[in-house]
């Protein structure tokens, strides 16, 4: 009677570990080019939460395929191909740029995949889409955080500096407008750049002619450095302040000193963290890369806990773990998810709703300055 | 737009221009030569400032970290001829076209690779990257330095083109490699200087365009180099002198699409190429280009 107990008992927990599955969340990010520095940092911190966390509740694990799209939209689109047709991935998590998160949300829209993008603040990302989440907030609220700040400190004519190339940045020009001009600021000029750029002196002289009182840049961090740099080069003193496409380290190594002063708009400043989750995934990152964490990877591994907390709830209703339906369902109704970027509610478009902090340049380090909520 | 706005905009024009012509001369002098548009150019560039700034940050004196730079930039450009062009010299120049476009992605992912896709902050000499004020216009010193440096490296080009042994033999080698052979010639160490002197060119330029615009990541000369490409071809693609005005014209279009449409600033790019297809729609082989069989510098 024993023996046949445990030979049961044994072959029910052979079956549970033949049934322990892989569920595989496929992740692409700028690796290189222009804008690494976003998929690398989004990563590290991707690798962090994995570390911490790849098993499900019923046993499964959780593998990571990570892909690079170099920047590109096209490369970021054949890459959820590939990860849908080849490593047939149950979740897609990406990208940064707003641009290539939306070429890549129709190929998941088509595929009836969840995909959810740890950073992509621009509102059509997910607009009019089943399957797309975000783990951040939208450009509309980060560009009227921007305004106001602008506006409080008592700037009230600006020069918005637009990045023709990047859906994210012409979305968020438009966001800042509105609050600006809403809020009593006189928008003087727009001048367009081009990501890859390097040579910014014309757009420079276009501003000081204007003569603002804040530089409204709208782009990501390496043009940020160089026109920050080329505008204090040509005596252009006016403060500049940004949004969470300028917050690296490489704004502060390329631009130098003429990057002291500048402020943006983020998701995340470790000096603010103070919920449990925050502060362990904090140590974890300095124990592992010796770094101060910033938001992308932050983000990421939000995004990424979204996922498995999905799901998490998709097994509790004794569905799959890799049952796509269920996990977008469970995504899309996130409430009061404890992150790490503070708690993530996702409304019914998609977007999450979420705080955002204001930091500034300050001796080569990103100073904490405030938290704006919704 | 104030008259000083202007002056600084003339200024920001021959910045920018200066930068095209000194890298638009060494796409031009190895296609004079080879008839190859070496799409490599814009990476041996990036050999160029990478290896300098690797130089200078194991704390190398600026000066021989240019000389570093320059050095493996040949050392570079020899190797890529030696390794993928040599074989093909009798193969039809569609497939060295295409070689080049090979080793133009190899040397782009091998510094991915060693070197991570992050833009690096690239630390020039404080009398490099110093800015002259005179009344309202600021003066970047390269502006300066660049095109002394642009008419130093063109006279000694056309020195050694015309001057030289060497040169000439280059110039023979650019009307008919067959017949210089025959002559008793060593065609290949020939072209072999060829590339020495276009990577070198190179090199020189990525080093500029490094300190004017501090921000070097390993597809930099991507885009750099198709606009300087453009520039040779505008100028008439071989001639040296029209590499030159090609990249004025290029970096004043540039400059003044933003300056006098700055909503339009993000189309300045299909701009200047508009106006390359205007020129080449006129005169078909550039603005100094003579008939493409027999022109040669």
């Amino acid at each position: 009677m024993k023996k046949s107990v445990s030979i049961i008992a044994a072959a029910v927990l052979m079956s549970g570990l033949a049934l322990a599955k892989e569920v595989k969340v496929g992740v692409v990010l700028p690796l290189t080019g222009p804008i690494a520095a976003f998929g690398q940092t989004s990563n590290d911190g991707l690798q962090i939460a994995y570390e911490q966390n790849n098993k499900l509740k019923n046993g499964d694990t959780v593998k990571l395929i990570v892909l690079d799209d170099r920047g590109d939209k096209v490369e970021a689109a054949t890459a959820v191909k590939r990860l849908l047709d080849k490593d047939g991935v149950t979740v897609i998590l990406g990208e940064v740029a707003s641009g290539n998160s939306m070429a890549m949300a129709p190929v998941a829209e088509r595929a009836k995949t969840p995909m959810i993008t740890h950073a992509s603040t621009n509102p059509r990302v997910t607009k009019g889409k089943k399957y797309v989440t975000r783990a951040c907030f939208i450009d509309p609220f980060q560009g009227a955080v921007m305004a106001k700040y602008a506006l409080d400190n008592g700037m009230k004519t600006a020069v918005v500096v637009t990045d023709a190339k990047q859906d994210y940045s012409v979305g968020l020009a438009k966001a800042f407008k509105k609050a600006y001009t809403k809020g009593g600021g006189k928008i003087l000029k727009t001048v367009l750049i081009n990501s890859g750029d390097k040579d910014f002196n014309a757009q420079v002289s276009t501003i000081k002619a204007a003569n603002p009182s804040i530089i409204a840049f709208t782009g990501y961090y390496p043009e940020a450095a160089l026109l920050v740099k080329q505008a204090r080069a040509m005596g252009v003193n006016v403060p500049f302040i940004g949004a969470d496409g300028v917050g690296f380290p490489e704004l502060v190594k390329i631009g130098g000193k003429a990057a002291e002063g500048f402020m943006y708009t983020d998701h995340f400043n470790e000096a603010a963290a103070s919920s449990p989750e925050a502060k362990a995934y904090v140590e974890a990152y300095h124990k592992k890369y010796n770094k101060t964490a910033d938001s992308m990877g932050a983000l990421a591994a939000d995004a990424y806990g979204m996922i498995l907390s999905a799901m998490n709830k998709c097994i509790d209703e004794g569905k799959a773990s890799d049952d796509k339906e269920c996990i977008n369902q469970n995504l899309r109704n996130t409430k009061g998810y404890k992150g790490i970027t503070g708690v993530i509610n996702i409304d019914k478009n998609g977007n999450a709703v979420k705080s955002a902090v204001i930091n500034e340049v300050k001796d080569g380090k990103f100073e904490y300055k405030t938290t704006v909520n919704p | 737009m104030d008259f000083s706005t202007f002056l600084q905009q003339i200024v920001n024009g021959a910045s920018l221009g200066s930068m095209y012509a000194l890298i638009a001369i060494g796409y031009t002098m190895v296609y004079g030569v080879l008839r190859l548009i070496n799409f490599a150019h814009g990476d041996i560039m990036m050999v160029g400032a990478f290896m300098t700034y690797l130089a200078t940050s194991m704390g190398m004196p600026f000066g021989i970290a240019v000389l570093f730079g320059i050095l493996v930039s040949v050392a570079v450009g020899i190797l890529t001829d030696k390794v993928a062009y040599k074989p093909l010299r009798d193969a039809p120049k569609i497939s060295l076209l295409i070689t080049a476009i090979g080793i133009s992605f190899l040397l782009e992912n091998l510094f991915n690779v060693l070197f991570g896709g992050v833009p690096r902050a690239f630390d020039a000499p404080e009398y490099l990257t110093k800015v002259l004020h005179l009344g309202e216009i600021y003066l970047p010193v390269t502006v300066i330095i660049i095109p002394i440096v642009t008419v130093f490296i063109l006279t000694s080009v056309l020195w050694v083109l015309y001057r030289t042994k060497y040169g000439m033999a280059i110039r023979a080698l650019a009307f008919d490699i067959p017949t210089v052979k025959l002559m008793g010639a060593n065609a290949d160490s020939i072209i072999t200087i060829v590339f020495i002197l276009g990577s070198a060119l190179a090199a020189v330029g990525g080093i500029f365009y490094a300190i004017s615009y501090p921000s070097i990541d390993p597809l930099m000369g991507v885009i750099v180099g198709l606009k300087a490409f453009a520039a040779a071809v505008l100028g008439g693609i071989g001639s040296v002198t029209g590499a030159v005005i090609g990249g004025f014209i290029l970096g004043f279009t540039e400059i003044f699409v933003v300056a006098l449409f700055p909503e339009l600033g993000g189309y300045k790019d299909a701009f200047a190429f508009f106006f390359l297809i205007l020129v080449l729609l006129f005169r078909p082989t550039g603005i100094m280009g003579e008939d493409l069989e027999r022109s040669r510098f």
